[in-house]
């Protein structure tokens, strides 16, 4: 254990003395912290901005004055979605998916009004996170600081001498590795920060635990990288120049291709697509609009059996307002069915691109950090629904209210004169059927819980990578 | 002369240096697999239009029953608007995977129709795919370094500089051959793709061209940088490591800063700050004395001031006025907005002068008109189709044209721009 220490002690004295190592960690953590501010600032304002458009749509809808209660389902209501706390640290899918939804009767509106729609764009990599820079530039510095370390022994021929000497090839291995490793565990302390700035905003420490240890895992995976390369390798210039070029591949290359992969292995309609194959199954529904409509005729036989009356006229409550509650009904479960369908698309597609984190750690990390931070879509896709759900709750306390509160009679007359326009409403505290929204990532178990595959596939690359290395260790002879 | 025939000696070599010639393999097969792909994703989004097309007039035929009146044709509607993607788009897909290239509008407020966003998975437009203008963009300059920064340090290293220099005469003319073919290698190899896609789909010759120019210029700019790095006399990790710096200041750290500088400085409103708007007008007019929609309305089509709303009542003239007036009552944000994105987009232009990456696949973008002008011009063209439809429909609601569903084969249609190119 000792030597251990002292190996990796001497290693790091040769890191400060190396002006390439400093400066590369100076930059790097320059990088790091302006983009750490940056995003801060960025997801703090965002939050501030639509909790408080949240609120403000909220006192809108419930300050309308009395009204037709089907108006107020025309009228309809936004949502607005917050971001999680861990945003700050990886904003994922936050800046490419709209944040606001409008609400409203016989329909599921997209979320529009993304921050890529309307941002500058400067190209593929213009959009900087601490998570991207962890995980495409921290490896660069990995393999800044490790390329060398063994290689450079073997190139001043101080190898031989040192395991002549009776140092067994693996412990000089591992006191190398333990430099790295603490140099990895210096790195993470920008991602504690954040993480701890998460906290103080409501999220919750083991969850920051289990993201500190996921990158924990993705860093000492290159810090292994490096180090077998380093060991295997005879010339320092080829450990570099091959390190550098599985950096390419695995940071840049893999990650899009796997894109195109998953884009043609599992096509997707788009919205406007299926949205036109469900208006012919909506079609078959009847309009809710038109009480008449020989859709709702069985609803209206029923009825006139159950309360033993001849006309509708003599029911005890308000007909249209009863086709407009089964019609929602009707038509929100064509509306759900479709919109699972597709969401179940795009979660498949997810689900593929993940899956090639087998190839490249890169993409393992990547959705374990966005499933962690709350960012990920499943995280959007419950925005969805939880939206979808409101919808439907507030739309259907509103027919509610056209049954029992406002009577046929005056109903159907409401455009006859300025008279019973005024009479065919229903008063304003009505509005109260909305409910409060406010969106939260998901408990910390179940995110724990979807990073499984992707944890799964880092744990994988660690062992093979420490089986490589006891391998290389055992190689390295006198 | 002597630099010709260095070039040619060295392309022999060359010919030999095996870790060129994967490399050269590699960068072959990532350019043959991005136009592969993009020519793919360009087939798909074309078979898509037909595809709705053609459900897109199903619809309409089976909403055709629903067609009483005028007003109620125009309400039943939808009209699908799109925009194809060009002939060259397989290299830059640009703002397709972000903006909306697709949607299906009607004659109420617009507002309420043009943000909708018909986009791809989220999860894969943040990855991001390997297009042609990504690989030229990032990945090839990467190659280049690899490739050059050590042209000096390896015969350095093994003592052959200085005998290399002396026989050869002119010192610098073999390291610029050198240079110089591994340059025209990586160059070719990348760029041959390009052309066999792009005469596939008949994409003109002039873009590709500009593409190849391009792309060229991008290329020599970074092998030169590359080449005046590594004769630093200083060990190879110094050289390898302060390109790759130049690389992430160029590619990432001055594109993010200057992303999120312009973000900042230049404003826009928010979208949701239209939509509210909208929404509260079209809302409030049911309540509202009826003057108080058709003045609006007359000031901006004065000619049918003759006609007189109803007291109370529904009638189809005086709600396709308040879905107008909602319309115009947000034009000074939708304005804004607009603007404000356009600000951006200029900014980003010219910061984008100060990257060579950006600037290329941005040019790649505008050449593939996929680029954020692109994206506008298509708003526009659907702003203009519903126009058009309100210039159809006004006539008949105000000088009382008795409905005949024959006339609805006038109906102006969307014209798709000159994009086909």
């Amino acid at each position: 254990m000792r030597v251990l220490l002292l190996i990796a002690k001497s290693e790091w004295q040769y890191w400060i003395r190396s002006q390439v190592v400093i400066g590369g960690t100076l930059l790097f953590v320059a990088l790091l912290v302006t983009t750490s501010v940056l995003t801060g600032l960025r997801i703090d304002a965002e939050t501030h901005a639509r909790s408080h458009q949240q609120s403000e749509a909220e006192e809108t809808f419930l300050a309308q004055p009395d009204r037709h209660p089907h108006r107020m389902v025309h009228y309809g209501h936004y949502l607005f979605r917050a971001p999680a706390p861990l945003a700050i640290f990886d904003p994922g899918l936050d800046a490419v998916t709209g944040h606001s939804i409008f609400l409203e009767g016989h329909r599921q509106n997209s979320a529009t009004f993304a921050a890529s729609d309307a941002s500058a764009d400067l190209g593929g990599l213009s959009w900087l996170s601490p998570a991207l820079i962890y995980q495409l530039f921290a490896p660069l510095l990995i393999i800044l600081l490790g390329h060398a370390s063994i290689v450079r022994e073997r190139e001043a021929s101080t190898l031989i001498p040192l395991l002549a000497q009776g140092l067994a090839g693996h412990t000089l291995m591992f006191g190398k590795a333990l430099a790295i490793f603490s140099f990895i565990i210096l790195l993470l302390v920008p991602l504690i920060i954040s993480g701890v700035a998460a906290i103080s905003f409501g999220e919750s420490p083991v969850t920051v635990m289990f993201l500190a240890g996921a990158y924990l895992s993705y860093l000492t995976i290159w810090g292994m990288l490096t180090l077998c390369l380093s060991a295997l390798l005879r010339k320092r210039s080829e450990a570099l120049a091959l390190l550098a070029a599985v950096w390419l591949g695995i940071t840049l290359v893999m990650p899009s291709l796997a894109v195109n992969v998953a884009e043609r292995r599992v096509p997707l309609a788009g919205k406007i697509e299926t949205d036109l194959t469900m208006l012919s199954d909506l079609r078959k529904l009847g309009d809710g609009h038109n009480a008449k409509d020989p859709a709702f005729a069985k609803l209206r036989e029923n009825l006139l059996k159950q309360y033993g009356v001849e006309r509708v006229e003599d029911l005890p409550v308000n007909f249209r307002g009863l086709v407009a509650v089964e019609a929602e009904q009707k038509l929100t479960k064509v509306l759900n069915d479709y919109a699972e369908a597709r969401m179940e698309g795009e979660s498949r597609q997810a689900t593929l691109l993940a899956k090639h984190g087998w190839f490249t750690p890169a993409l393992a990390i990547a959705f374990a950090s966005r499933t962690l931070s709350g960012t990920d879509l499943e995280h959007y896709h419950r925005f969805l629904r939880e939206a979808e759900a409101l919808r439907f709750d507030f739309v259907q306390g509103l027919n509610r209210a056209h049954v029992d509160k406002l009577s046929y009679g005056d109903d159907i007359n409401r455009n006859k004169d300025e008279a019973s326009w005024r009479r065919a409403r229903v008063n304003a505290s009505t509005w109260e059927v909305l409910d409060r929204f406010n969106f939260e990532p998901d408990k910390p178990l179940s995110r724990l819980e979807n990073t499984l595959q992707s944890v799964a596939i880092l744990l994988v690359w660690l062992i093979l990578l420490l089986l490589l290395m006891v391998w290389a260790g055992r190689r390295l002879q006198p | 002369m002597s630099l010709m025939k260095a070039f040619v000696r060295e392309a022999q070599f060359s010919g030999r240096d095996r870790s060129l010639l994967i490399w050269i393999l590699v960068l072959l097969s990532l350019s043959s697999l991005s136009v592969w792909f993009g020519l793919a994703e360009v087939n798909d989004q074309k078979a898509t239009i037909e595809d709705l097309i053609e459900a897109d007039r199903q619809d309409r035929l089976a909403e055709a029953s629903k067609l009483k009146d005028w007003g109620s044709a125009a309400y039943y509607s939808f009209h699908l608007t799109y925009d194809p993607p060009s002939k060259f788009a397989f290299a830059a897909m640009g703002q397709r995977d972000l903006q909306p290239w697709k949607h299906r509008i009607r004659m109420l407020a617009l507002e309420g129709q043009i943000y909708e966003r018909d986009a791809d998975n989220p999860v894969l437009a943040l990855v991001g795919r390997f297009d042609f203008a990504f690989l030229a963009a990032f990945i090839v300059p990467l190659v280049l370094i690899m490739l050059l920064y050590d042209l000096r340090v390896s015969e350095r290293a093994g003592g052959r500089q200085d005998l290399l220099e002396a026989t050869c005469g002119n010192a610098s003319s073999l390291w610029r051959a050198r240079a110089g073919v591994r340059t025209v290698a990586v160059f070719v190899s990348v760029i041959t793709p390009l052309f066999i896609a792009g005469m596939i789909t008949g994409s003109s010759l002039v873009s590709l061209l500009w593409a190849a120019l391009i792309v060229f210029a991008h290329t020599a700019l970074w092998a030169w940088l590359s080449y005046t790095i590594a004769a630093w006399r200083r060990p190879g990790t110094v050289i390898l490591m302060s390109l790759l710096s130049i690389w992430l200041v160029m590619s990432v750290i001055f594109p993010a800063s200057a992303r999120a500088l312009i973000d900042r400085v230049v404003p826009t409103p928010t979208g949701a700050e239209i939509l509210l708007m909208q929404r509260e007008t079209v809302n409030d007019a049911w309540d509202l004395p009826r003057e108080e929609t058709m003045t609006p309305f007359f000031d901006r089509h004065p000619d049918w001031i003759d006609y007189t709303p109803a007291e109370d009542g529904f009638e189809w003239p005086w709600y396709y006025a308040f879905q107008q007036v909602g319309d115009q009552r947000t034009e000074p944000i939708t304005n804004a907005y607009r603007e404000g994105r356009m600000r951006r987009e200029r900014f980003a232009a010219a910061a984008s002068l100060l990257s060579p990456p950006s600037l290329l696949e941005r040019s790649l973008q505008t050449l593939a008109k996929t680029d954020f002008n692109a994206a506008m011009a298509y708003e526009a063209r659907v702003r203009q189709f519903h126009a058009q439809l309100r210039d159809f429909y006004y006539p008949k609601f105000y000088r009382n044209e008795p409905f005949e569903k024959s006339g609805l084969d006038n109906l102006p249609v969307f014209q798709t721009g000159t994009s086909g190119e």
